[in-house]
């Protein structure tokens, strides 16, 4: 079970990392308290792992037929040391690109790289974006229409507000356990005898949530303040937006970026809004750490490969 | 459920303050026109002590929902809001005490050939604060349309700096050097301050808006 902990690492720095495209702009904007949105986050986490994560994990264990214990080790740490370097770095990046990036590493060096599911896989990654910002662009609308149109109170428009942020939130939460545990343990699937599919998604939910409690909070702020000013309403568009992008491709069992999806989202409310209220500096760093992640993840993995190798010449 | 308590008891309070500040304005409108009709002091006394009571109210709930406000009820940045949009209004029956105070300590005379006018003035300054009460009130049923209603405090704002002006020129032009002369212009000045506080309430209300808008 010793390289499970690689996995479980991931999973850890996987939700100290992407609970910012959760609830980032709203602890940000002081609209939920950080202590009370991990919980939350982890709860929900963990519930969607359970139900909806094993999707992602037939998708992620089929990229690379990788068996060796030591190599599937690699794979998971490369990945893990990838994100954290990114975390560490306040880089909002993507643990679906630094999986997929140490998996593509050891499938490279051991040609055993299954090129249909990895093209599958980054035809995802760039359709999620566009359909966060498709999908923010139509709640958007709608929501502003509303707001615009109803004779409300601005009492009654902060309820709909922290309400509709605190329920998104959750949902976001429950869409990132079905969609990225896979990302911490999908590679473990059929290694280890007795453990389920279901069972291992569980287990990268729980490391998701316990990343999310323990060191998720520098990242939410970065996220929040960021690229664009998000108010209450704006927040609740990218997080909804979002949410029901990476839920949409949990369904499909592709492990998408929550980071790409609410970067498309916010994108998506500064077309509406006009393009001058999008920070593209910021845009651009974190554009920057995405091309990074899966680059950092391929050349450690298959360095760390390489030095197993000479270590143990029978890998 | 909480939340929705407390925002209908923010509410009820916010209606209880609107509606101590008009009945602060129509007292100090009643008592200026007594001090006209009649300007013995011993007379207008329990009417000058009756725009100090409505103050007073509204100062008291004002403090009542800034409690209430602090009890995590709203979103920062609509606390914010409301409490400068509250403290704002509060300027418009101090103003209004102000003026009475002004009366009852420096022995205002207001001549008899100038009377309607002032009332005239001091009824656009009323009407500005009424309009700014109403401005509020939208703020809290239909918040879209409450910089629409902030228009007519503007319209009652240039009316009243417009009828200060020919007020003065008027007390001026007669050429009566007294004292009592300086103190009716610092008077007139004190009344249309009722009006200027009310357009100031009015454009935090537009900026409140103007935050939220979409």
């Amino acid at each position: 079970m010793f390289p499970l902990s690689g996995g479980l690492f991931l999973g850890w720095a996987l939700g100290a990392n992407d609970a910012a495209n959760v609830f980032g702009t709203a602890v940000a904007s002081r609209i939920i308290t950080f202590r009370k949105a991990s919980i939350l986050c982890a709860v929900a986490i963990i519930i969607g792992a359970i139900c909806q994560g094993e999707g992602g994990i037939h998708t992620l264990s089929g990229l690379s037929k990788q068996t060796h214990m030591t190599t599937l080790l690699v794979v998971s740490l490369s990945a893990a040391v990838t994100v954290t370097l990114m975390t560490i770095m306040r880089l909002p990046i993507s643990a679906s690109q630094a999986t997929v990036g140490s998996i593509a590493g050891v499938g490279l060096a051991t040609g055993s790289m299954q090129w249909g599911g990895l093209i599958k896989v980054t035809t995802c990654w760039v359709a999620s974006p566009i359909g966060a910002l498709i999908i923010a662009i139509i709640i958007y609308k709608l929501l502003a229409a509303f707001i615009r149109y109803a004779p409300i109170s601005i009492l009654t428009r902060d309820k709909m507000l922290w309400s509709g942020l605190i329920i998104v939130g959750i949902y976001g939460s429950y869409a990132l356990g079905a969609n990225s545990s896979a990302n911490a343990t999908g590679i473990f699937s059929g290694q280890f005898p007795g453990v389920s599919d279901r069972q291992l998604a569980l287990l990268g939910g729980l490391s998701i949530a316990l990343g999310v409690l323990t060191y998720s909070k520098r990242v939410m702020m970065a996220v929040g303040k960021g690229i664009m000013p998000l108010d209450a309403f704006t927040a609740l568009v990218t997080v909804s937006s979002m949410a029901t992008t990476i839920h949409i491709f949990a369904f499909i069992g592709v492990p998408v970026s929550t980071s790409q999806a609410t970067i498309g989202a916010i994108m998506g409310i500064g077309l509406v809004r006009g393009v001058h209220s999008i920070k593209f500096r910021s845009l651009r760093n974190i554009g920057f750490g995405w091309l990074l992640t899966p680059i950092i993840a391929l050349i450690l993995s298959s360095s760390g490969y390489a030095i197993f190798c000479l270590a143990k010449p029978a890998l | 459920m909480l939340f929705v308590n407390k925002q209908k008891e923010i509410q009820s309070q916010i209606s209880e303050y609107c509606a101590s500040v008009l009945e602060c304005m129509d007292s100090f409108q009643e008592a200026v026109k007594q001090y006209c009709d009649n300007s013995d002091r011993k007379a207008v006394k329990a009417s000058f002590a009756q725009v100090h009571k409505a103050e007073s109210k509204a100062d008291d709930i004002r403090r009542e929902i800034e409690v209430l406000m602090y009890s995590k009820s709203l979103f920062p940045e609509s606390r914010g809001d409301i409490m400068g949009l509250l403290e704002t209004m509060d300027r418009v029956p101090n103003q209004a005490e102000s003026a009475i105070r002004m009366i009852w300590n420096q022995y205002v005379t207001i001549p008899e050939q100038h009377s309607s006018e002032l009332l005239n003035l001091v009824d656009v300054c009323c009407r500005a604060a009424y309009a700014m009460v109403d401005a509020a009130e939208k703020l809290f049923s239909d918040f879209t349309n409450a910089a629409v209603a902030v228009g007519k405090i503007d319209e009652l704002e240039s009316e009243g700096d417009r009828i200060e002006a020919s007020l003065i020129e008027k007390v001026f032009s007669e050429k009566n050097d007294s004292i009592s002369t300086i103190v009716f212009r610092d008077f007139i000045k004190c009344v249309v301050q009722i009006s200027d506080r009310a357009e100031n309430v009015g454009d935090r209300i537009r900026i409140i808006v103007a935050k939220r808008s979409i």
